[in-house]
Parts: structure tokens; C-alpha cells; sequence
């Protein structure tokens, strides 16, 4: 892991606020796992604190990213032009666990798509694919990935199925009852809250990408920490012992 | 290269730059990027008698020039610091500085009691900002006879040399300072956060209370640096929004003889270093033989 300067080589617009950011390393990163993010330096002197971004993409020095304008950091990002220098750290935290198992299931609500795009790049066809957003534009967030045959569902019900995507979600874990699965969850955290009360019963191994406010990205701070059912150290860092967490340790 | 090193309570320090409290974490934290021995010291994340688990989130918003932090001094204990992390500093043969602190004075002595001297720890750096919840929260730092009473029994439980670690928020700085060297303290970390707010104007609430850290905070640290050194005799260590070699000399210029890095390593991870080659570049530039040719040198034009 390492500090290491970047050019934004391509900051694209694709729909509504949702944007790509291509990086050119100056040097490489190393080995990058499905769930690990990186702390990048928002270009300009308005923004004192980097940002916590999931890994969209990596290969060959050029990292990319996938964001949503949220808030100022973001916002300015979004008009950074080509060719502007940013650092970038990374990469960063605990990876998702991927078991040996019979299903694999990855479930992402919105923007919580680009933590699990690794993930999901790695178990190609293995994986079924659950996607839900606001309504058919946001569909293209997941264009390259439709030959694997996702299952979407969007709010306003315009295209696949009308209502969040744990509502989606429940008939197919009905259907594959008794099976030994594995599921990876990234996206807001009611989506969270909800696919623990649809499993809760048979407490199907699950693993949860959270987000939580950063100051350092490293374990120095404790800023970002998750409450978890370990009574003698409830508070974990979403940094350090994350940002991947096991479903059934965390308190949502 | 110039020479860095300073003596300290009767240790010679590889340098006069250490970590603030609590933004190091355990000090393993770093490691990936640079050796722990990079510090003159180490300063410990603050630690208290009995671990703490500290505040629900959100714990850290940004400011503009700063930052704020509730943290709420989550801690694993001293004990457990000693048991896990303290053999690692030895065999890195990187000095501590325990920072501690409690909510009652004998949450305090309890602590101070727990660290036995050992030629790995420098001092103990009591961190005076901490609510008194038996004098309904009023901070033990802000009353001069709270902060002389609360150092000399520290002192008699313990042989460690004493740094008082001052809060900013009260009226004259310079009359705490002096109540803590009366107490006995052996030397002065300046400054801690000061406490602040932020409106959140979308949702309309206050999402935190805590303390501000960072550049913001730096004019505010100099003027206590440049008012106690003129008011003690005692060593002063100074800390408040240095992010970089420039600001770090203006720290020593106005009276510190060591200062304390926190936010800034949040904002680069390497400004801890980049200040520390900083200054020994400054040091050849200017043919001093060591820190202590500016120590002071602005304060006393
Ligand atoms: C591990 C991790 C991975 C992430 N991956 C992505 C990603 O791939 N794409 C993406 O668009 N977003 C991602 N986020 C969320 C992203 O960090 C925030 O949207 C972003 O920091 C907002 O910054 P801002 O300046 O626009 O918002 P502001 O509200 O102006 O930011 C102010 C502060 O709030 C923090 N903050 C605001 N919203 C969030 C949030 N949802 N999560 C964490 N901190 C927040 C900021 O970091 C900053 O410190 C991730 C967060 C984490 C923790
Ligand atoms: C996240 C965070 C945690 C802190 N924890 C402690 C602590 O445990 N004890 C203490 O005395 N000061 C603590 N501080 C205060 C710092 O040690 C330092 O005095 C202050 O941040 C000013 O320096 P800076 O502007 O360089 O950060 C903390 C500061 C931050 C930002
Ligand atoms: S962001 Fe600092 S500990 Fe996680």
C-alpha cells in the first residue's frame, strides 16, 4: 500500500448524478481485492479530507472508480477535467471472504454496485446477480455486466421488478432453500436491514460492504467505526477490520 | 544532515517530532507505510484505567481548514496497551509517551499508578480536557487549582516525569500553565482541539459536537506556545494544525521544544517524515547546529 500520484485520464458523466473516473497510476498498487477502496485526493484546496472510494476497477496502473455526486467532494470531483493530478491511497481494508460453496448471490442497491464490481468480475457466471435502483436510466450503471443475466428491480418500477431488490431477492432465496449459499451485499444500509430480516431465520452466511465517514482510511483515527455484537470491543473500524463485515456480526 | 536529536527528561530523542495523541492509533497502524521509528516518540493513543468504547458515529466531519472529532477516547485500556502493543516499541527501540486520562481523579491516579517506568517510556501526558463528572462535567483542565491539584497527586503516584496536556478553552492559558509547574508538571503539550460544533443545514440538526483540529487551529496554538514559554521554565511541546515544515518551525520559533503532529497525517499519511526531513533540511540551510539554535528566537525578537 502506498500514496501514489495519479492523473485523471477520463471523469465521465453516465447517467443522472453517477460518474467514472479513470486514474493513471504513477505507480502500481499491487494485488487489489473485490471490496477494498481507496482514499483519493480530491483535486484543489476546498476539500480538506480525502474520500473513501471502492476499487470499480484495476489493471495495468489504472485504477477506475465509479461515483455519485453527493455532497461537496464528490461534487467537485465531478468537474474535474482531464489530466489533473490527485493522489490516491490504496489499496485499502478487508477484502470480501469468498467460501467455497454451491451459490454465490451478489446483491447491490444504487452506487453500492462499484463495491461489489470486483466481486462480481471474479465470479463471473457463478454468481446470480441482484440489482436494484430508482428507475431504468440507472440501469446503465450495470451495462457491462448484463450477459451474466442480473435480476434487477427499480422503484418506479419502469424496468424488471417494481420495488427494492430484497423484496426481489426473497422469492429466489425461497426457491433455493436448503442449498449452501453465499451472498455479498453492498448498497445503503435500510437494503442492509431488510436482507437480514428476509434471512434471519436460516442465517445464510453473509457478508456486507458498510460505509461509513472517514477521516484517515488507515486505523489511525477511529472515526469510522460499526457497532458489532463483540461486547468487549463493540466499536470496530470500518477502515481497518472492514469495510467488509460479516452480516451476522454488525449491528445495522 | 544536521543534527535532530533532543535531550528530553534526561532521554536523547532521534528527534523532536511525535505524533498527536490519538491520531496514530496503536502505532502498528503506520506501519504499511513507514517504520514506527521514524518518531522521536510515539505518543500513545489515549488510555485509561478501564478500556472505553467511546461515542456512536458520526465521530469525525470535515471543516473547512480542520476537522471535528467525537471520538470519545476509545481506548482499550492501559493494560492491555502494555501487554499487546508495548513489547513492539521496544524491539522498534522507539520511545513512548503515555497519554492518559479519566473522568474522576481516581480514574486518573488509577491509571498513572498502572504505568510502571520502564527506559522505553519517556513521560506520562495527562490530557486535562476530560469532562470531571463528579464536578458536574466541568473540565479539569480549565480551573487553575483544579489542574495544580489534579498534577501533584498524579505526581505522587508516579516517577515518571509529567507532561500537562492543556486544553484551549480558558480565559488565560498562561495561568494554567503556571498552576500545572506548580503542581509539578515537568513539561507542557499546547494544545488540545477546541471544542466546536457543525450545523448540518440539509437536515437541520447538529450531527456532531466534538473537537476541532487541524490548520484552523494552528494561530491558536502558537499564541499559547508563545505565552507559556515566556511563563514556565518547563520543556513545551507544541501541537495544533502543523501540516508542514514550515509550520513546524514556526512552533519551535515561538517557543516549543517539540512539537506534535496529528489531522495533518490524515491528510497526507507521510507529512509525519516529509516535517521531520523538512526541519533537518532547514536546520543545514540555516547552519544551525541543532533545534535549540530557534528555539524561542521569534518570541524573544
Ligand atoms: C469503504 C467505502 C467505499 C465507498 N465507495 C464508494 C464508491 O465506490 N462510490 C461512491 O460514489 N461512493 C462511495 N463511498 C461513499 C463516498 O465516500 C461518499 O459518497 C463521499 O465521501 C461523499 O463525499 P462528498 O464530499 O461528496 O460528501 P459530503 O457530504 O460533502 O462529505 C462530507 C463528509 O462526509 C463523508 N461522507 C458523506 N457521505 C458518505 C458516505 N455515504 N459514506 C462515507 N462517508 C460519507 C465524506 O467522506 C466526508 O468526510 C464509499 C464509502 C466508503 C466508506
Ligand atoms: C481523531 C483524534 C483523536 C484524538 N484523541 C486524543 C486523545 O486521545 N488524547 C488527547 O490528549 N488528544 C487527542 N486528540 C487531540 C490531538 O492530540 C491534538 O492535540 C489536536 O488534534 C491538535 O493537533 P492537530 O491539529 O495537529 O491535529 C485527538 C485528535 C484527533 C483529531
Ligand atoms: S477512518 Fe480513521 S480509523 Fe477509519
Amino acid at each position: 500500500m502506498d500514496d501514489i500520484e495519479a492523473t485523471i485520464i477520463q471523469n465521465k458523466h453516465i447517467v443522472s448524478n453517477y460518474y467514472t473516473l479513470k486514474l493513471r497510476l504513477s505507480g502500481s498498487m499491487g494485488r487489489v481485492l473485490p471490496g477494498q477502496f481507496v482514499m483519493l485526493k480530491i483535486p484543489g484546496n476546498e476539500v480538506f479530507l480525502r474520500r473513501p472510494f471502492s476499487v470499480y476497477a484495476y489493471s495495468n496502473n489504472t485504477l477506475t472508480l465509479m461515483y455519485r455526486v453527493v455532497g461537496k467532494g464528490t461534487e467537485i470531483l465531478s468537474k474535474c477535467p482531464k489530466n489533473e493530478r490527485t493522489l490516491v491511497l490504496g489499496p485499502l481494508g478487508n477484502a470480501f471472504r469468498i467460501r467455497k460453496t454451491d451459490k454465490y448471490i451478489v446483491v447491490a442497491g444504487g452506487i453500492g454496485i462499484a463495491g461489489v464490481h470486483t466481486l462480481i468480475k471474479r465470479l463471473g457466471k457463478k454468481a446470480s446477480i441482484f440489482y436494484g435502483c430508482t428507475n431504468k436510466e440507472e440501469l446503465s450503471l450495470i451495462n457491462d455486466m448484463l450477459h451474466l443475466n442480473p435480476m434487477v428491480s427499480t422503484l418506479d418500477g419502469s424496468c424488471g421488478f417494481e420495488g427494492n431488490v430484497i423484496a426481489l431477492l426473497g422469492s429466489y432465496i425461497e426457491s433455493t432453500k436448503g442449498e449452501d449459499r453465499q451472498i455479498f451485499v453492498c448498497g445503503p444500509a435500510g437494503m442492509a436491514r431488510n436482507l437480514r430480516k428476509l434471512i434471519e431465520k436460516d442465517r445464510t452466511p453473509c457478508q456486507v460492504l458498510v460505509e461509513e465517514r472517514m477521516a484517515c482510511g488507515l486505523g489511525l483515527c477511529f472515526g469510522c467505526v460499526i457497532k458489532t455484537i463483540d461486547e468487549k470491543e463493540p466499536y470496530k473500524r470500518a477502515c481497518k477490520e472492514g469495510p467488509v463485515f460479516d452480516l451476522w456480526e454488525i449491528l445495522l | 544532515m544536521g543534527n535532530l536529536t533532543v535531550e528530553f527528561f534526561e532521554k536523547t530523542l532521534r528527534n523532536p517530532v511525535m505524533n498527536a495523541s490519538g491520531t496514530l492509533g496503536y502505532g502498528k497502524e503506520i506501519e504499511p507505510l513507514w517504520g514506527i521509528e521514524t518518531l522521536g516518540t510515539y505518543v500513545t493513543k489515549g488510555l485509561s484505567a478501564k478500556p472505553h468504547h467511546g461515542n456512536p458515529t458520526p465521530r469525525v466531519w470535515e471543516e473547512r481548514n480542520g476537522m471535528i472529532n467525537s471520538i470519545g477516547l476509545q481506548n482499550i485500556g492501559v493494560e492491555r496497551f502494555f501487554d499487546e502493543y508495548f513489547p513492539y516499541f521496544k524491539k522498534r527501540k522507539t520511545p513512548v509517551i503515555v497519554n492518559f486520562f479519566g473522568f474522576t481523579e481516581e480514574e486518573y491516579l488509577a491509571c498513572a499508578a498502572k504505568v510502571k517506568p520502564d527506559p522505553f517510556i519517556v513521560a506520562l501526558e495527562i490530557n486535562l480536557s476530560c469532562p470531571n463528572i463528579k464536578k458536574g462535567g466541568i473540565s479539569f483542565g480549565k480551573e487553575p487549582g483544579a489542574v495544580f491539584e489534579i498534577v501533584k497527586h498524579v505526581k505522587s503516584v508516579t516517577k515518571l516525569p509529567l507532561i500537562a496536556k492543556l486544553t484551549p478553552e480558558v480565559r488565560n492559558i498562561a495561568e494554567i500553565a503556571q498552576a500545572a509547574h506548580e503542581g509539578g508538571a515537568d513539561g507542557l503539550t499546547l494544545i488540545n482541539t477546541m471544542p466546536a460544533a457543525v450545523v448540518d443545514v440539509k437536515s437541520r440538526n447538529i450531527p456532531i459536537k466534538g473537537g476541532l483540529s487541524g490548520p484552523i487551529l494552528k494561530p491558536i496554538a502558537l499564541r499559547a506556545v508563545y505565552e507559556c514559554s515566556k511563563a514556565v521554565p518547563i520543556p513545551i511541546i507544541g501541537a495544533g494544525g502543523i501540516m508542514n515544515t514550515e509550520d513546524a518551525i514556526s512552533f519551535f520559533m515561538a517557543g516549543a521544544r517539540a512539537i506534535q503532529i496529528g489531522t495533518a497525517t490524515f491528510v497526507d499519511p507521510y507529512a509525519i517524515p516529509k516535517i521531520i526531513r523538512g526541519i533537518d533540511e532547514y536546520l543545514d540551510a540555516h547552519g544551525c547546529s541543532g533545534i535549540g539554535d530557534i528555539v524561542g528566537i521569534a518570541r524573544d525578537q
